[in-house]
């Protein structure tokens, strides 16, 4: 087992290096730098030779690479090239943002879909199974900004009930800053809910047609002692995977949701800095982002295999 | 901190009752301004905090003067810092930190007058020597954005404690009014830290997140009178239209600027908003041609072109109609150079098709490059350009591309695309930018020596009615040979609070000109 989590965790090393490489290269790519960017389409070109000289853009790229992941192994993410404010000041209480949102919209809908699931499961064909079946389906199908705003239509504009207004500010009391985030977290539950239930029930399901199942049935076990006993430990594998899926989208993919709800978190950080190609931004973002994936991978994997006395057995350790 | 929320909160209701009656009084026009008449009359109050909600920021801002690009850092620089030359709701330039000026005859040497007694953030007083420093930001080895247009100063000299002078490579009657663009903002001699902007402004900073919530506190005693009312400002950052606009319904916000024109008159009609529209003062759309590029350097082709674009049914169906008609030249209607006598370019298909006959085409040699970049609704506006073409035989091809770089990939790159034209203080700076042979931003590439000179002529000339016939020519030819397909200029839309006093539209930005921290007061 050890040997397994440090062999995931060399090639997690490995990976996140590779990713740093490719963002920094498809970065460097993109038409335009950081000076003709913050400079705008009136800059003469002398002037955006003089501010590329300033900002250091004229200097090799495997310089520029070199520098920037020597400062990253001391724990410095740099400078940014629009703002000059040290990264490591101005990206913590973005990543802390995107990780609160995420961590209490995973306390929301974790629990909440597995346990629908598992109901589910429990009175296949039901009509409380069609009826979430169809619930779940119409809150995958709507794209998320119309959630949003439907959300924002009926809580905030029409009952006035809720801030539609997300960012958390120092000053905010702390239920203050819990009802700010009700909208997000109700938004981002919809949409990632829906998931892992159908996920739950189909893995139910399908280890609900195994021959040990049928022998617990007719040993005279409850049907509700089967499911938990028996088949949930057993359909736990892809359940945790893709649960672990949901939480990495919950860290990387919510830009959309973070502007309609003006919650300023990760994924909006570096789209602005994309926008005007302020590189060291775009890389730390990065590796947070390939961060978030890459340790949750490993988490979803160690613990299939702790659940499931078999895999542990043959990974050896 | 929480004393200033609870005031404001208690200022709004208070009000409730008041606005029984100021609603029934206010002038509300279809589709036009909404403002209580009232609000003018009365005197400045001072107290609470101002919440603003605006679009045009990103994480990326700072106070540095030299790089400003967009709205919301303008606005910010505007809270802690003044300007040399202040634009009033004419357009026309007033002392700011500028307390007068003369001219000498030709144009050439300017002497202006530094207003006295002024106290930096900082507590230093503000000197000539401030200023030069403030001006030479933009010039000679910077990387400054104005730079360009700041190179005409030849020199700048100190005269007294209280003067200097400024000498340009030629005449320019419209000097002054290229003093008052926003980059020119005055800071203390030597400052170079931007991370702790200083200015002889209402507000101090008190917190600034980039992307997030910059916040003010006012400093007490602004040198401007009736100026400066809040106890504290807060500029959030909303760059999404919808967000903005629900913020403003549900009273999270006192002020929302860049309202979307397809909902903005259902928010008129909220009783507890006020919405100022200005019209005509915005963005220029243009579909730009490069007349050195075939077809188009075929006049008779661009003509087709612009007899072939409903420019009405774009403004209807894609700006809802808060725009106004653009008659292919970047002078907007506002202008006191303003060509009325020029006709309206209408929709003719028929002389559209003739133009094409003309210029020998068959009418599927055009491509556009349409993308987001230009503008968000580049593409509905390109889409009803390629229907209204149809019946002239012209079949428009559209290439789509995506919004990213979209600067400095296609833009001066492809012969024929988008571009948006932001609005210029002076007809010369608006004209010259765009259309004169020697700038670097002629797009269209047309170049005309006559225009040259008459652009010269004006500049020189004293005798305002002399120089508008000028400009009125130089339009007439811009409108008939240059590539601009210019088919609207849009309003600028803000929304406000009932409670929020002394709002007006402008001719330049949104948001009272982005000050209005600086100029709004609550009832």
């Amino acid at each position: 087992m050890k040997r397994y989590v440090a062999t995931r965790l060399l090639l997690g090393l490995v990976t996140l290096f590779c990713v740093t490489v490719l963002v920094f290269v498809a970065t460097n790519m993109l038409p335009g730098d950081a000076a003709t960017e913050i400079l705008g389409r009136g800059a003469t070109p002398e002037t955006v030779a003089r501010f590329r000289a300033q900002l250091g853009l004229d200097d090799p790229l495997v310089l520029r690479y070199g520098k920037w992941i020597w400062g990253l192994l001391h724990g410095d993410l740099g400078q940014s090239l629009t703002t000059q404010a040290s990264i490591n000041d101005t990206i913590w209480p973005r990543l802390w943002s995107t990780l609160r949102l995420a961590g209490l919209t995973a306390l929301v809908s974790v629990p909440l879909a597995i346990g629908l699931g598992v109901l589910s499961a429990a009175r296949e064909g039901s009509f409380l199974d069609r009826a979430l079946a169809m619930a779940a389906l119409t809150a995958i199908s709507f794209p998320e900004f119309f959630t949003a705003y439907l959300l924002i239509l009926v809580f905030s504009v029409k009952l006035n009930l809720l801030p539609n207004l997300s960012t958390i500010f120092p000053e905010m009391t702390f239920l203050e800053a819990l009802r700010a985030m009700v909208l997000p977290v109700m938004a981002l539950s919809c949409l990632v809910t829906a998931h892992m239930m159908r996920m739950t029930r189909t893995s139910i399901l399908s280890v609900m047609s195994q021959p040990y199942i049928e022998m617990a049935f007719l040993k005279g076990v409850p049907r509700a002692a089967v499911i938990t006993r028996h088949a949930l430990p057993n359909a736990a594998a892809p359940i945790i995977a893709v649960v672990a899926m949901n939480l990495a989208y919950l860290v990387v993919g919510i830009v959309v949701i973070e502007v309609v709800f003006v919650y300023p978190g990760l994924g909006q950080y570096m789209v602005d800095a994309v926008g005007k190609r302020d590189i060291p931004v775009v890389q730390a973002c990065g590796v947070f982002f390939a961060l978030a994936f890459i340790g949750l991978n490993l988490i979803s994997d160690v613990l299939a295999v702790l659940v499931n006395p078999r895999l542990r057995r043959r990974t050896g350790g | 901190m929480n004393d200033a929320k609870t005031d404001a909160r208690r200022g709004h209701l208070s009000r409730r009752s008041f606005l029984g009656t100021a609603a029934a009084t206010a002038t509300v026009t279809a589709g036009g301004l909404w403002l209580p008449r009232a609000a003018h009359a009365d005197t400045p109050k001072k107290g609470g905090t101002l919440r603003l909600g605006m679009e045009g920021g990103t994480s990326t801002d700072s106070f540095n003067p030299m790089t400003l690009s967009d709205e919301l850092p303008i606005a910010l620089c505007y809270c802690i810092m003044n300007g040399l030359i202040e634009f009033d709701a004419e357009g026309l330039p007033q002392p700011e930190l500028f307390e007068s000026w003369e001219i000498e005859p030709g144009a050439v040497k300017w002497v202006f007058k530094i207003r006295q007694g002024i106290a930096f953030s900082n507590g230093k007083t503000l000197t000539v020597e401030d200023v030069i420093y403030s001006i030479n930001l933009h010039r000679g080895e910077s990387v400054s954005q104005l730079k360009g247009n700041l190179e005409p100063i030849t020199e700048i000299t100190k005269l007294s404690d209280s003067q200097i002078a400024i000498t340009l490579n030629e005449g320019n009657a419209d000097f002054v009014a290229l003093l008052g663009d926003y980059h020119l903002l005055v800071v203390p001699e030597g400052h170079t830290d931007w991370t702790k902007p200083i200015g002889t402004g209402a507000y101090v900073l008190e917190s600034f997140e980039p992307g997030v919530r910059a916040v003010f506190t006012a400093r007490g005693d602004y040198w401007k009178p009736g100026r400066g009312n809040f106890d504290r400002v807060e500029v959030l950052y909303i760059p999404d239209a919808v967000a903005r606009t629900s913020a403003l319904q549900s009273g999270q916000i006192d002020g929302a600027n860049r309202l979307d024109p397809r909902t903005v008159d259902f928010l008129a009609q909220a009783p507890n908003l006020n919405v100022v529209r200005g019209e005509g003062t915005g963005l220029r759309y243009v579909f730009c041609a490069r007349v050195s590029d075939d077809p188009y350097t075929n006049q008779n082709a661009v003509l087709a072109l612009k007899y072939g674009i409903d420019r009405q049914k774009i403004i209807d169906n894609v700006l809802n109609g808060y725009a106004t008609l653009g008659n292919d030249h970047t002078i907007n209607p506002n202008s006191p150079f303003f060509n009325a006598e020029l006709p309206q370019r209408p929709y003719d298909p028929d002389k559209a098709a003739w133009h094409l006959k003309e210029a020998g085409l068959t009418g599927s040699e055009f491509r556009l490059t349409v993308s987001e970049g230009a503008w968000v609704t580049m593409p509905d506006c390109a889409q009803i350009f390629q229907q209204s073409l149809d019946p002239a035989g012209i079949k428009l091809e559209l290439n789509k591309v995506p919004a990213d770089g979209y600067w400095s990939n296609v833009w001066r790159v492809d012969p024929f695309c988008g571009v948006i034209w932001a609005s210029r203080m002076t007809a010369d700076e608006n004209l010259t930018v765009c259309y004169s042979s020697t700038s670097p931003m002629n797009d269209s590439n047309w170049k005309n020596e006559a225009f040259d000179k008459l652009l010269t002529e004006a500049r020189v000339e004293l005798d305002q009615g002399k120089r508008k016939e000028i400009y009125a020519t130089c339009q007439q030819m811009v409108s008939d040979e240059a590539g601009h397909v210019l088919f609207a200029i849009n309003d600028t839309l803000d929304g406000y609070g009932k409670n929020v006093m002394g709002v007006n539209k402008h001719p330049r930005f949104g948001f009272d000109d982005l000050r209005v921290a600086e100029k709004a007061w609550f009832a």
